[in-house]
């Protein structure tokens, strides 16, 4: 009988209870469908939770989570966030970085010394070493470790990071690239000039489930309609773009529309819209679909995401979306699924809103084609596929 | 105040048609001054970097602004929208305008004058890096016109 692959996959968090991120909740889900293929499954990750204060919280050690041993390495100390932060305002700006300047930024980031030297001495029992997301120090240093059996799960933004010279080191440096989406494999290629042989689009399957709008509605008291966003709150995510947009909006149309959160983060409504928020924190998955199968539409304002699972998810609620259109990957399963409407400025935004809410029978249209393209696209059958395919 | 300018086939939905369509009502209704005012710039603030490729809009947003820089510091109708007492708050509110207007006046003809200046600077920066591209590409036209064929 033959030995089972061995994979280990790297990220500096480990998708868990409160620590919820899409790419590390990417990472979980395919490394728990390669378990049930029969892989052996490691996951080396920090023991940090929070991903502003990477506080060591989780013990370090190993344990085994859905049939996966995840390994806690603890964070290094020792950063000298000055430098770190000086740095990234400089890249953020887009202005010239020495190699030396960059390596400074990497290694006053988030590292683990701890990880590095598990890598180097056990890396070698592995087939394959999928690591991610790609903007992480710790990401930086691990791939340079097994460079021949490492695969590249960047989650790839058209962001300053991106441009960085040894972030294309990285990306060159590497046996393969999984990619979430064409859009983001095709921003890989434009900036690196990637041999596409080995770039693979895998994304994650989702399975559907049932929802309860009505008796999300009840608990709740609510009795107008109202769009929905679940995820980070903060500016990167576009959460105060969404906040200012939906308050004129409800000031000009004079149409009585709340708004919906649900995720972590602190935000600052304006004034005349935050009684008009309701804010419900972390919730349950079920809690989360029923949010999405009661709303007009699920808005998603950011242009930074390279899959974007909740959108996906709000399409098996039967809901539309309403998204940023600056980004390449949302606006792209827009088109390709004709599920959801997109905006690059207010007067786009109010119109889009104004005709979701205005025609039913285009929401319930637009949900259905949503539904079809993530069964069709994003079943765990299909997605499995392209993944083993990918780890060949 | 959206009002529908397009009619909606439900029936296969085709999603880059209606976005064609909101794009153009749009245009239309900006063109009309619909979407115009100091409230839509304010809504754009956090929007700005998105807009870089977009030099329509940018243009729309200097209009914005410039509606939007000057603070109207005159005099307003004073009003109460609580009925009890509504006249004595009216009288109150009245009494404390006249008292901080000397001082106000000064603090906001002074903001008004920071604002336009600074409208002034972009106007000027918008202006000339215009003119500036217009002559670089007049000069690329000549110079290609120069290349042999092929």
């Amino acid at each position: 009988m033959s030995t089972p692959p061995r994979i280990a996959f790297v990220s500096p968090r480990f998708s868990e209870g409160p620590t919820v991120g899409g790419a590390e909740t990417l990472l979980r889900q395919l490394a728990e469908r390669l378990v049930s293929k029969g892989w052996q499954v490691d996951y080396l990750t920090t023991c940090a939770r929070n991903h502003f204060t990477w506080e060591n919280e989780v013990p370090p050690g190993h344990t085994s989570i859905a049939g996966i041993t995840v390994h806690y390495f603890p964070v290094d100390s020792g950063r000298d966030l000055n430098t770190f932060i000086t740095i990234q305002n400089r890249i953020s700006r887009s202005m010239e970085l020495t190699r030396d300047e960059e390596l400074s930024w990497h290694h006053n980031n988030v590292n683990s010394q701890a990880l590095y030297h598990y890598l180097k001495t056990e890396g070698h029992r592995y087939d394959r070493i999928v690591m991610g997301p790609y903007l992480f120090a710790l990401v930086y240093f691990a791939s340079q470790i097994h460079p021949d059996k490492t695969i590249l799960l960047p989650c790839l933004h058209d962001e300053s990071f991106a441009y960085l010279k040894t972030v294309r080191e990285m990306f060159l440096n590497v046996k393969g690239w999984i990619f979430n989406s064409d859009p983001e494999r095709n921003l890989a290629q434009q900036l690196y000039g990637l041999d596409l042989a080995k770039a693979h689009v895998v994304g994650m399957g989702l399975n559907g489930f049932d929802t309860n709008p009505k008796g999300f509605r009840q608990r709740h008291h609510l009795t107008t309609p109202y769009i929905l966003y679940s995820g980070r709150r903060e500016p990167m995510k576009g959460t105060p773009i969404l906040l200012d947009y939906l308050d004129i909006f409800r000031e000009r149309t004079g149409l009585n529309i709340k708004l919906v959160l649900t995720g972590s983060g602190t935000y600052d409504p304006p004034t005349r819209l935050a009684p008009h928020i309701l804010d419900l924190g972390f919730v349950t998955e079920q809690e989360k679909h029923d949010a999405m199968a009661g709303a007009i539409a699920f808005c998603h304002p950011s242009v930074n995401e390279s899959f974007s699972i909740v959108i996906l998810e709000s399409w098996l609620a039967d809901t539309p979306v309403l998204v940023h259109g600056a980004g390449d990957v949302m606006p792209d399963h827009c088109r390709k699924s004709n599920g959801g409407l997109w905006f690059r400025n207010y007067p786009e935004f109010e119109e889009a809103l104004s005709l979701l809410l205005g025609k039913p029978s285009l929401r319930e249209a637009m949900g259905k084609a949503g539904k079809d393209y993530v069964q069709h696209h994003y079943s765990w059958p299909s997605v499995e596929s392209r993944l083993l395919e990918a780890l060949r | 105040m959206s009002t529908e300018l397009f009619e909606i086939d439900t029936e296969g939905v085709d999603v880059q048609r209606i976005m064609a369509e909101i794009q153009e009502t749009v245009a239309a209704k900006m063109k009309s001054g619909a979407y115009a005012g100091a409230q839509l710039a304010r809504a754009e603030r956090y929007n700005l970097m998105h807009m870089k490729k977009d030099e329509n809009f940018f243009e729309f947003y200097m209009e914005s602004l410039r509606e939007a820089v000057f603070i109207d510091i005159n005099d307003f109708e004073i009003r109460e929208r609580r009925t009890a007492f509504a006249p004595l708050l009216v009288k109150l509110k009245k009494i404390i305008w006249s008292l901080l207007k000397f001082y106000t006046y000064r603090l906001w003809s002074q903001q008004n004058q920071v604002n336009g200046l600074l409208l002034s600077a972009a106007e000027e920066v918008d202006r000339k890096y215009r003119e500036k591209i217009k002559t670089l590409e007049a000069r690329i036209v000549k110079l290609e016109s120069k290349l042999p064929p092929g």
